[in-house]
């Protein structure tokens, strides 16, 4: 069991759990009770009415179902025993509001107690599932499960930071660059473990001569797919594409493709979606911005507000700091697809794709020996979370192995 | 510069004023495409090559914001004079609006034209409801400060009543008051200032003034007082509670356009002048609206020469409540303003430890 000071536990204001039953005994990794609790949990939200009102908790549902847990698990290394380290401690991020949850997941599936720590902000997506878990902890069935999760608030303070750090066996630290620079201040355990989240770029490239060859009805999935990739988080998760490079060696077929996928996707945007008056203002003011000051800007399209094209002759200098958000994007033609290895860096996170074979794409980073992308996934795939995430497996490195020779 | 001593003020149909507004804006997107590099490449980006719009509604904009963030001019940097800046709340960017000789008279000169159009080409004694230091510091020009020195060519005799502490004087007001009390008063004020430190202030004294003889010509925007959500109504009949001002007229402008301001008129209606007009914009295509249809408010002016300010989409959401046939007489577009587009939560990766 870990005990809290006073003075840190007067600090702290527990949603879900108790501070004197926080212990750092491990379990195996995806233990069948925990295996069992998700997989309720997800039958609990998706069961609600008014769960179309929050995708994000219905994408997080749909990822802790049994049978995709059991997916999961078919996937893992079964040569070793895993188990735990003990106690996992998590930032999670206030803006991206159903990551807690997934955090939360990944660390009792690895076998760890987690207590995680809510952003000071309410959010209702997050206030959904942490009223779904407390129900459920309710049920007799789960009577032991508070020993291990664990959701905390407290206001930004340097000792409570500093006592989590001492005692937990692993931290997990959304949020970006400032906030993983500052959680490295905090002295750790000496075999602690660490999993962060820092500032991402993400791209997405497109074999120019495959999308002149789709029907209509393939170019129609191609819009929905596209849509969940730039629109659902706002282009501003940092898988969400920000530079779309299409790639062939006729500039002509390129202009034709362009102007058959955008036509249509700026049309599909429109029907399905609108945005906040102040962030169509804050694109138009980006579009503006990026006009006068990138001499690489060819010319700025925008069909209506929702869609704006930023094309570019080359990439810029710092093609990773040019970022768009709510359907801003820059775009770049290349002959093929190693021109990209230019600007990846280890900042790359996902690489968005369309129109290319897994083996050309697996020739691409092996050939370029690229220092960044962790993620290579088809159009419409950018925001799906798993516990293999910006080139972490997540569940391996939270756990650890007891080799029995 | 351009001539405007043959055109009337409030009296050009909608017809007859585009007419005329149409070519001088056309010919300054032409000067700004020639002298303001930012400018033209930025049009050139958006596929906006020529300068020759055939209705006002063609004329490019930019959006307002981008003053914030960029400096831009259309005269070399020793040409300018004066340097305006929004009146931005704190940590904000701020607006620097750059001015030479010829834009800055014409300021003078539009601006006098519409304010003598409700209070009479004379010069009348003027009530500030400010503290004189907003106008010692001359070097940096504050909305407010311009405000204040340019509604003072309409005054003489100016006097200040609020302390620089901004408490309100009372003593130096009733006097002014009884000094002045057989002529016309002018009483000049920002918004939320003539209602947190006259308003209220004589509330909370539980006394009151009579200034009946008094004419109020406020603006600066109501977003500081919003969140006590006060009505134009409202604050007419507080001021007519507490200080007896039968006359008030709210204007609508910003420091970008300074000069040709939309005044309220006797409905209630803010007009423009034959020298400025409106646009509602569609925020999700930037298509016009017609009569009775919200929007986003585009301006236009004839005045900004020195910069590129003669066509900008504001923050700000507006109604056209009619043309050329508003009950005060006089013609051209009315229209109300209802409030700023508001600041949304953002979503994302991106630093977000809170």
């Amino acid at each position: 069991m870990i005990h809290i000071p006073k003075d840190i536990h007067s600090k702290l204001t527990f949603l879900i759990g108790d501070a004197e039953y926080i212990s750092n005994t491990p379990v195996v990794v995806y233990d069948e009770l925990r295996v069992e609790f998700l997989s309720d949990l997800s039958k609990k939200l998706l069961g609600q009415q008014n769960i179309r009102d929050y995708p994000d908790v219905a994408t997080f549902a749909f990822w802790c179902r049994k049978s995709n847990l059991l997916r999961i698990m078919n996937d893992q290394d079964v040569d070793h025993l895993r188990l735990g380290l003990g106690l996992a401690f998590h930032i999670s991020p206030s803006n991206v509001p159903v990551n807690f949850a997934f955090s939360l997941a990944f660390g009792i599936l690895s076998g760890n107690t987690c207590v995680v720590r809510l952003p000071s902000n309410d959010h209702e997506s997050s206030n959904v599932i942490v009223k779904a878990l407390s129900d459920l902890l309710h049920s007799s069935k789960y009577i032991d499960v508070d020993k291990f999760i664990h959701l905390i608030k407290f206001e930004r303070d340097d000792h409570v930071n500093q006592f989590w750090m001492s005692v937990a066996d692993a931290r997990i630290v959304w949020g970006g660059d400032a906030t993983v620079s500052l959680m490295r201040k905090y002295d750790c355990k000496p075999r602690s473990r660490e999993v962060v989240f820092p500032d991402r770029f993400s791209l997405c490239a497109i074999n120019a001569e495959y999308v002149l060859q789709v029907t209509q009805n393939e170019l129609d999935v191609i819009c929905k797919n596209l849509f969940n990739d730039i629109y659902i988080m706002d282009q501003n998760a940092c898988s969400s594409p920000q530079l779309f490079a299409w790639v062939g060696d006729d500039k002509s077929i390129i202009d034709k493709a362009k102007k058959k996928l955008w036509t249509d996707f700026s049309c599909h945007v429109q029907e399905v979606h609108d945005l906040e008056l102040i962030h169509y203002m804050d694109k138009y003011v980006d579009a503006c911005m990026n006009a006068i000051h990138n001499d690489n800007v060819v010319s700025i399209k925008h069909e209506n507000n929702l869609l704006f094209n930023i094309e570019l002759s080359h990439f810029h200098d710092k093609q990773q700091d040019q970022r768009g958000y709510f359907g801003t994007i820059q775009e770049v033609s290349i002959n093929t697809l190693d021109e990209l290895s230019e600007i990846i860096d280890d900042r790359c996170q996902t690489l968005t794709y369309l129109g290319f074979s897994k083996d050309y794409l697996h020739r691409f980073v092996v050939d370029n020996q690229l220092r960044g992308i962790d993620r290579i996934v088809p159009m419409g795939k950018s925001l799906d979370m798993g516990t293999i995430w910006d080139g972490y497996d997540i569940i391996g490195h939270l756990s650890r192995i007891v080799h029995i020779y | 510069m351009i001539d405007i001593k043959n055109i009337p003020t409030f009296k050009l149909s909608q017809l007859e004023k585009e007419a005329f507004l149409l070519e001088r804006l056309n010919n300054l997107t032409e000067f700004h495409l020639e002298n303001c590099q930012e400018y033209s490449s930025l049009m050139n980006k958006f596929g906006r090559v020529s300068a020759k719009a055939e209705s006002i509604e063609e004329v490019p904009f930019l959006p307002v914001r981008l003053f914030k963030h960029v400096d831009l001019l259309s005269i070399p940097h020793n040409k300018v004079i004066k340097t305006m800046t929004s009146s931005g709340t704190s940590g904000q960017a701020v607006s620097c609006i750059y001015l030479d000789k010829e834009t800055s008279a014409l300021q003078v000169k539009v601006l006098s034209r519409i304010v003598s159009d409700f209070i009479g080409s004379k010069r009348l004694p003027m009530l500030v409801i400010d503290s004189k230091s907003i106008v010692s510091n001359r070097k940096k020009f504050s909305a407010r400060t311009a405000g204040v020195l340019g509604f003072s060519m309409f005054g003489r005799d100016v006097e200040f009543a609020l302390d620089d502490d901004m408490s309100l004087n009372f003593d130096r007001v009733r006097e002014f008051v009884g000094k002045y009390k057989d002529e016309n008063i002018l009483i000049f004020g920002f918004t939320f200032i003539v209602w947190k430190h006259f308003v209220e202030e004589l509330e909370r004294l539980d006394t009151k003034v009579n200034i009946s003889n008094g004419i109020l010509i406020h603006g600066g925007g109501w977003k500081q007082i919003e969140s006590q959500s006060v009505s134009n109504e409202e604050y007419k009949k507080r001021l007519l509670n507490v200080a007896n001002i039968k006359k008030v007229h709210n204007y609508y402008g910003m420091v970008e356009q300074t000069g040709s301001i939309f005044m309220e008129c006797e409905y209630g209606f803010l007009h423009a002048s034959s020298f400025s007009d409106i646009i509602i914009r569609d925020h999700a295509n930037y298509d016009s609206k017609g009569i009775g249809k919200r929007g986003l408010i585009q301006l236009l002016s004839v005045i900004p020469k020195s910069y590129p300010g003669h066509s900008l989409l504001s923050e700000d959401i507006g109604k056209i409540h009619g043309i050329d046939d508003c009950k005060c007489g006089r013609k051209g577009k009315y229209f109300k303003v209802y409030g700023r587009v508001k600041n949304a939560e953002m979503r994302g990766c991106s630093d977000t430890y809170t």
